[in-house]
């Protein structure tokens, strides 16, 4: 069960990491901001992935201490915790020379929740609900 | 002979080049840098007499780093930018100080005047040359924010690449 929640982990985490490239390329677009040399896509696929894998071992501990029970509790605390995670880029004091720095939230708050949003779509295709 | 005692006595004016820096920095977290420097700058080393300063930073530049923190310095409570979008400083006299200059004059900002006495140096290199300036200003007298909030002593560090008009 392990190997298959750290897949699910790594998967949902690549797949949070390429939706974050995307935003990211659409956001500076329209907004006409470059936070590349802070958010850069090699930080956002490598923290989305580790993430993913955090959450597969936070999940197999807690299954080990609820088992049934496993799924509410461990969803609840993953989304709060990447709900809470927002302040992060919030309190962020970037470097002088970046323009703009009241736009990086709008662009990193998001990205915190894809982890969550792919973890969650994934699930059922590695863990079919039982009927 | 009206000619050349007119270019004895001529100042140097020299042009505000890019890659200047506005710092200034409290001995806690809040600090930052401005943008938007600009005015007319006249200085000869060998005849201050005729040395001026007169320059403008545009308020809304202040960058902290922070969103939150830019609203907040920018705003009523602090330098209040919609209302006063400068600061400006204008020199009366500049005179010799030990290895480098002062610049006696009247600072502005948040539409209080104050005298200011800015130390400076002056590093001239062929047609360019480098100010350097650090010097402290006491926000509160200014009217910006209430005492305590923030340091009431604002170090300001300037760095301004010139080049001969």
């Amino acid at each position: 069960m392990l190997k298959k929640l750290l897949l699910l982990g790594a998967v949902s985490g690549l797949l949070a990491g390429i939706l974050s490239l995307i935003y990211s390329k659409i956001y500076s677009h329209y907004l006409g901001v470059d936070f590349s040399t802070i958010a850069s896509p090699v930080k956002m696929i490598a923290s989305s992935v580790i993430g993913g894998l955090i959450a597969a071992l936070g999940f197999a501990l807690l299954h080990r201490m609820l088992g049934v029970r496993t799924d509410a509790v461990f969803n609840l605390i993953f989304t709060t915790l990447s709900f809470a995670s927002i302040l992060g880029p919030i309190a962020t004091k970037l470097p002088l020379e970046l323009q703009s720095p009241e736009l990086f939230p709008w662009l990193v708050m998001p990205m915190h929740l894809f982890p969550v949003l792919g973890w969650l779509t994934l699930k059922p295709l590695f863990f079919p609900p039982k009927s | 002979m009206r000619i050349l005692l007119l270019a004895l006595y001529a100042a140097t004016s020299w042009a505000i080049a890019p890659g200047y820096m506005v710092k200034w920095s409290t001995t806690g977290d809040a600090a930052g840098i401005f943008k938007g420097l600009a005015g007319n700058i006249e200085f000869d080393p060998a005849n201050l007499a005729t040395a001026s300063f007169n320059v403008t930073i545009q308020t809304s530049t202040l960058n902290t780093g922070n969103g939150l923190m830019n609203t907040h310095a920018k705003s009523a409570e602090y330098l209040d930018v919609a209302k006063f979008p400068t600061i400006s400083f204008t020199s009366n006299k500049v005179v010799k100080a030990g290895p480098g200059y002062q610049a006696i004059g009247s600072l502005t900002m948040h539409g209080v005047t104050k005298p200011l006495t800015m130390p400076f140096t002056f590093q001239q290199t062929g047609t360019g040359g480098t100010f350097h300036a650090n010097f402290t200003v006491n926000r509160v007298q200014f009217g910006v924010g209430r005492s305590g909030d923030v340091d009431d002593n604002i170090t300001i560090d300037l760095t301004v690449p010139v080049t001969k008009k």
